[in-house]
């Protein structure tokens, strides 16, 4: 039997560069700078003081008061994109028969300023009977999808995937795959995470924090930038897409999932879980490398993952590896956490539709052991019909997404 | 595409009823051990609060010394579970075809998110361990465990709640069925920590009484627990290839979401039933060939009136349903997997273990089970719906020798 084609339909954005597709996009195309000194969290005990926060984020624009405070800022994000997405996707789920949609969500920390609330509290008051009762059932991670299902009444089959900074790609993958196997018509898929004060801490007594901005793949590139967000993707079958005129922007063809298993929190030096992810992506996607034309990175900007993502690049696509253009978006928005591969992807798709790649900014020097076409600084109108996008996580978990302008 | 036979030919456990089947199975037929917990490192309760905890465990007797220091309890409880029951398959398996890893825990690591943050508050952002935050990303018990057998296929964590290792087991069934794997150990983990059962009391869930006593009309709420189980599921022409022992065969799963919960609206079941169908259908059986449902029941009288509403609907209210939390203790992401463990012990035994007490008044509309009793089983439902909407349903079938 013919594989279903699986097509996205929908997305929805929230990020330090903006709220909303257009936003998002005219700034990325722009190469604006979403890394910042911190204005909602207190950076001043800490070594670095910038980081990636969503300022115009209006909870008001999306749920009531009642509706916000039932839920986690995590949860106030994949909400508010699971809107922008399904009004993107011109998509009546009234038509449409709910326990035949799924929801496939990823993140890193979850809803971690609850729980950072909660202890805040206990500390504060110590007494934990200050916690108000209904707290607790906020900070579980699946909390997220439930409360995008509740919202829209959708019945179908609900995951929570938390495999951190590569969750994103693990939940539209799982909905790629749910489609293709029957279970479901289409799937409301991506990742979200908030700032988090356990991230920031943990990143900075890592060492691992930029003490200004993100320059993946610069030679003088200083660490990563934590931030937040979240990418919301509406994903549905060709032919139901086509039937019902749906816009869209591109295909899903296929993932690769992998793990280093080497250490926690960095990466294997040889890039065997990349390795691993990238080759399965392409295999399961049916492309050869020949066919990629650009490859979204994880690029974080650390030194160790954008050294060992190049020597992946180079490894499996072999000798077009350095006329492949690959670019890091977390040069402008820094790392959201769990929902970086899905707007990752989200912005994969915009570039797809616009067939424009978007750039690296802040890059100055070029790094011989970073020798790719990291598309400096401006964002490239060029030719765009297979592209991949990467994603690797604390805990050794890496992952490839093969997408596609729609063919045939 | 024609759907492949998927069957469990592998356990490893680390549980309050043992740490293999052969325990498990003694233990369903014994009284359950509860203890107490009351501190931990950065702050304790009054007084002690019940709970169940494996009753014989010793993780450095499992794993040996090295590299302990720096693992949790969540992942102590993962790598000693899967030292158990994998070890000698890890290790005699070639590197490229070596399992996957997918593991449910509704809160993974989070003694040690909580206690990071404590650090953070009581000692300064600037002096806490640094080594310490690898343990507060949900998916950390499982990156560990592909750390330690090299596991290179597959790490992936599921996070559904209660139903987290129930929904583990789909979403790695449903990766078989895709081919991308030969195999893939799945399966539930949980912790007891100082946060969860803090979340609890606040949230009014917990039992003031320590008493355990599913669908009772007078169910006072949980008592917590904690454990692993894990299962080595794979297509069975692998099985049969290798003259593997099958447990069983997962014959049908599904999973989906109750919107009409947390919202103060009333469920009518209707999610649920749609699962249950799904999961009948794709085992190819009637509702009716079900022997037992094996609930996810647990004394708190929200989630077990949910439930046994939904059990009613989807497959009438004459069929056995036990809730093995009985014997465990709400294990959250473990329990749904401890659930099936439990039900192929009974399978085994032709056996319903029932709620291991006297028969109380239940809030029917079901017919729970007391003490226990003897019947051919072939089909088992293990099923969870909690009150936070989440639906999950695995149907296993016996395997003819």
């Amino acid at each position: 039997m013919q594989r279903k084609r699986v097509v996205i339909t929908g997305l929805g954005l929230i990020t330090p560069i903006g709220c909303g597709i257009d936003t998002f996009w005219k700034a990325a195309v722009r190469g604006e700078n979403g890394i910042r000194p911190l204005r909602n969290f207190d950076a001043s005990e800490h070594r670095t003081k910038t980081g990636g926060e969503v300022l115009d984020f209006n909870a008001d624009d999306y749920l009531s008061k009642s509706e916000q405070a039932r839920m986690g800022r995590s949860s106030q994000f994949a909400l508010a994109a699971t809107k922008m997405a399904l009004e993107d996707a011109r998509i009546d789920l009234s038509q449409h028969d709910h326990s035949r949609i799924g929801i496939s969500m990823g993140t890193t920390m979850g809803e971690p300023q609850i729980l950072e609330q909660a202890i805040k509290i206990k500390y504060a008051a110590n007494e934990a009977e200050k916690i108000p009762s209904t707290l607790p059932r906020q900070y579980p991670c699946a909390s997220i999808p439930a409360n995008i299902a509740r919202y829209f009444s959708i019945s179908g089959p609900h995951i929570m995937i938390p495999t951190a900074c590569a969750a994103g790609n693990y939940a539209i993958g799982y909905a790629f795959d749910m489609i293709q196997l029957g279970k479901i018509d289409a799937a409301i898929a991506g990742g979200s995470d908030p700032f988090s004060g356990i991230a920031f801490t943990g990143f900075n007594r890592l060492l691992a924090t930029t003490p200004d901005v993100a320059r993946p793949f610069d030679k003088n590139r200083s660490g990563m930038a934590v931030s937040e967000g979240a990418g919301i993707l509406f994903v549905e079958e060709l032919d139901a897409a086509q039937k019902r005129n749906a816009p869209i922007y591109a295909e899903i063809r296929g993932y690769g999932l992998g793990c280093d298993a080497f250490k926690m929190t960095i990466p294997d030096p040889s890039g065997s879980g990349g390795i691993v992810a990238l080759k399965r992506g392409l295999e399961h996607a049916e492309v050869s490398p020949e066919s990629i034309d650009y490859i979204c990175a994880h690029g974080t900007g650390t030194v160790e993952n954008d050294k060992t993502e190049t020597l992946i690049v180079k490894e499996v696509m072999g000798g077009r590896a350095k006329s492949i253009s690959m670019s890091s978006i977390k040069s402008m928005i820094g790392h959201t956490m769990g929902a970086a591969s899905a707007v990752e992807a989200a912005a994969c798709a915009l570039m797809l539709k616009h067939q424009i790649a978007l750039p690296t900014i802040n890059y100055n020097e070029p790094d011989p052991e970073c020798d790719i076409d990291c598309i400096p600084n401006t964002a490239r109108p060029m030719k765009l019909g297979t592209i991949i996008s990467n994603a690797y996580a604390f805990a050794g978990n890496t992952s490839s997404l093969v997408l596609s302008a729609l063919k045939g | 595409m024609k759907r492949k036979r998927i069957v469990i030919t592998g356990i490893g456990t680390i549980s309050p009823l043992g740490n293999d089947l052969n325990e498990v199975t003694a233990s369903l037929v014994t009284p359950p051990r509860q203890t107490t917990v009351q501190t931990f490192p950065f702050h304790s309760f009054d007084k002690p609060v019940s709970c169940f905890k494996p009753a014989s465990y010793d993780p450095v007797a499992i794993l040996g010394k090295k590299g302990l220091r720096t693992k949790d309890d969540a992942t102590k409880l993962l790598l000693s579970a899967a030292e158990l029951g994998f070890k000698t398959l890890m290790e005699e398996c070639p590197e490229e075809r070596r399992p996957g890893l997918c593991i449910g825990t509704a809160f993974g690591s989070v003694q040690s998110i909580g206690d990071f943050l404590s650090d953070s508050i009581v000692n300064g952002v600037n002096t806490v361990n640094p080594q310490a935050f690898a343990n507060t990303v949900i998916n950390a018990p499982a990156g560990n465990a592909n750390i330690r057998y090299l596991a290179r296929n597959l790490s992936s964590t599921i996070s559904t709640g209660f139903n987290s290792g129930l929904d583990a087991i789909i979403y790695a069934f449903d990766l078989l069925q895709r081919g991308y794997l030969e195999q893939i150990i799945a399966g539930g983990l949980e912790e007891i920590s100082y946060y969860a059962l803090l979340g609890c009391m606040r949230s009014g869930i917990l039992s003031p009484t320590g008493a355990v006593r599913p669908f009772a009309d007078d169910g006072d709420g949980i008592v917590m627990g904690e454990g692993c189980a894990l299962f080595l599921m794979e297509p069975v022409e692998t099985a049969q290839k290798r003259g593997a022992l099958i447990h069983a065969e997962i014959a049908g799963c599904a999973n989906g979401f109750d919107p009409a919960t947390g919202r103060g609206k009333t469920s009518d079941g209707s999610a649920f039933r749609t699962v249950v169908s799904a999961a009948c259908a794709q085992a190819e059986i009637d509702p009716g060939s079900i022997e037992f449902v094996a609930s996810g029941a647990s004394g708190n009288p929200a989630g077990d009136r949910l439930e046994a509403a939904g059990i009613a609907a989807a497959v009438g209210s004459g069929t056995p349903v036990v809730a093995y939390k009985s014997y465990t203790g709400e294990c959250y992401g473990a329990s749904g997997a401890i659930s099936v463990l439990c039900a192929l012990a009974d399978m085994k035994k032709n056996r319903i273990s029932g709620i291991p007490a006297a028969p109380y008044s239940s809030i029917g509309p079901v017919r729970p089970v007391f003490g226990g009793m003897d019947a051919t089983i072939r089909h088992v439902l293990v099923s969870s719906f909690s009150c936070d909407g989440n639906c999950s349903a695995i149907i296993l079938k016996k395997v003819n020798e």
